[in-house]
Parts: C-alpha cells; structure tokens; sequence
C-alpha cells in the first residue's frame, strides 16, 4: 500500500509550493507550483493546477495553465482547456482541440535530447545578420542588412505562431514612450 | 483523506503553503505552512519550519514546529527543534530534541 501510495504526488487545489519540486515518481498538480519541476515520472497538470516553471518529466499531460518550458522525455501532450506560454519538446507532442498556445515546439527522438532551448535556434535563423561576417567594404551593404532583419524576423514570427491570433502587444514600448514624453517635458 | 502528498521520491526545496492536509512521504526543505494537518510519515525527511493545526511525525524533523491544536510524535520519530502547541504527545520510542512550549 505504502509503495504505490507514495509514488504519486498531489499538490491540491489550495496548496501553494514555491520553489523547487524534484525527484522520482509521478506528480498530479491541481494547485500551484512556482519555481522549478524535474521528475523522472510523469507529470500531470489539472484543470485548476497553474504551473509558472520549467517542467521536465517523462510524460506530461497538461490540462490547466502553465507558463514555461515542457520537456518531456517521452511525450507532452496539451489537452482541452490547457493555457501553455511556453517552448514543448518532446519525441511525440499532441495538441487537442481547445488547448492554447504560444511558443517554439519541436517533436522528434532529438527533442528530449537536447538541453538547449529551441527559442535561441530559431532567433538565430530568422535574423540572418552574420553575413556581416564577409561585409566588402567597397558596397554600401551595411544599410540593406541591417534592415530585412526585422521584416524577415517578423513573417517568420506570424508564420510560425497561431495565424488566428496576433502577437502579444509589446506592453515595454508605452512605458518607454511616455518616459521619453516625460523626459522631454521635464527638460 | 489527504489532500497534498509529497511523493516517498519527491524532493521540495522551497515553500509550502496550504488550507487542506499536507502528507509527508518524501523530503521537503524550507517551510510547510498549513491550515490542516501535517503528517510526516515514516521514511520522511522534513527540514523546515512547520505550521499548521496539528502535527503527526513518524519520520524525521529538523525544525521548529507551531500547531494550534496538538503534536503527535510516534514511535521511529526522530525531531531536532522546538515544539510548541495546544498539547504534544511523545510516543514511547521517539527521539527528541528541543523545547516544549504548551498552553499550560
């Protein structure tokens, strides 16, 4: 009785854990966990579990909220009502119908296998600014290169995101502006 | 019936916080805060401060304990720290360590 009973751990509705939450066996989160998630057992997510960490088990279902990395070394799989602002790795990544999200996913056996994060590949692939690297000095070339960078970054971003939804609105731009306004006022 | 269970695998460093019963199987550091009940069960390792209504421990405690009802310490329990509640029973076969501080 001990020995299964103790495999799997529930974090309940109202318990709150902030911090680190690692080890072997299973783990159920119905309540909220901050910080930092690694098993070698699978890791399910409820309905009302909120999960602000990076997670990494061997499987993970997710049907509640979660903001961070999934890695699961055998599957992740996003069910109906789950809310993930994040990157998925894993060797086999299911989507349902009703799961949102928003972030880098890579399938595939070498998806559980690599440490780094998939953001960092792609940021380097849509900013194609080494050709810099050769730069003649003759052309005028630093002005053309420097400018498709940010166009190319941005249809690859719409590309690979959710069509239906538009990016996030970039909150920091109207902080800066009326700092600047302020800033400009005061001198 | 208990409704958070620390895994006999599971390490938690960091903070619990809780209304319901906390059960205790794997090893937790830093702080458990509950309004229910906390039970460390035998095998368990708790290093942290706890707070809750009542306390059961049949494994090992490192930390100081506030229950507003009762502390049971069974036997196999090992506890460092001081303790302080309504009432606090100490079972014949535990180990302890540290202050009692009861509503007298």
């Amino acid at each position: 009785m001990a020995s299964s009973a103790s495999s799997v751990t529930v974090v309940g509705r109202t318990t709150r854990v902030r911090g680190r939450l690692s080890g072997d066996g299973d783990l159920q989160i119905e309540g909220l966990v901050i910080g930092e998630i690694v098993t070698s057992g699978n890791v399910t997510i409820e309905v009302h579990g909120i999960v602000g960490a990076n997670v990494r088990g061997r499987r993970l279902v997710v049907r509640g909220a979660v903001q961070g990395d999934l890695l699961g070394e055998e599957a992740v799989v996003l069910e109906d009502g789950a809310r993930v602002v994040g990157d998925v790795r894993a060797p086999r990544v299911a989507i349902a119908h009703g799961a949102l999200m928003r972030g880098a996913v890579q399938t595939g056996d070498d998806g559980a296998a690599q440490p780094p994060l998939v953001r960092a590949q792609a940021s380097a692939k849509s900013a194609p600014v080494p050709a810099r690297v050769v730069a003649p000095p003759a052309k005028p070339v630093p002005a053309g290169a420097v400018k498709p960078a940010p166009v190319a970054k941005a249809v690859s971003s719409v590309a690979s995101g959710a069509p239906r939804r538009p990016p996030p609105p970039v909150v920091p731009v109207l902080k800066r502006t009326k700092g600047q306004v302020l800033k400009k006022k005061e001198r | 019936m208990a409704s958070t269970v620390i895994g006999a695998g599971i390490i938690i460093e960091g903070e619990i916080t809780t209304d319901e019963d906390v059960v205790v199987l794997g090893t937790v550091r830093g702080k458990v805060s509950a309004k229910e009940g906390v039970t460390i069960q035998q095998g368990a390792t708790v290093e942290a401060d706890v707070v809750g209504a009542g306390l059961t421990v049949a494994g090992t405690l490192t930390g100081n304990v506030t229950a507003t009802d009762r502390v049971d310490l069974q036997a196999g329990a090992r506890v460092v720290g001081n303790v302080k509640a309504g009432r606090v029973t100490i079972a014949d076969g535990a180990q302890f360590k540290g202050n009692v501080d009861m509503d007298v």
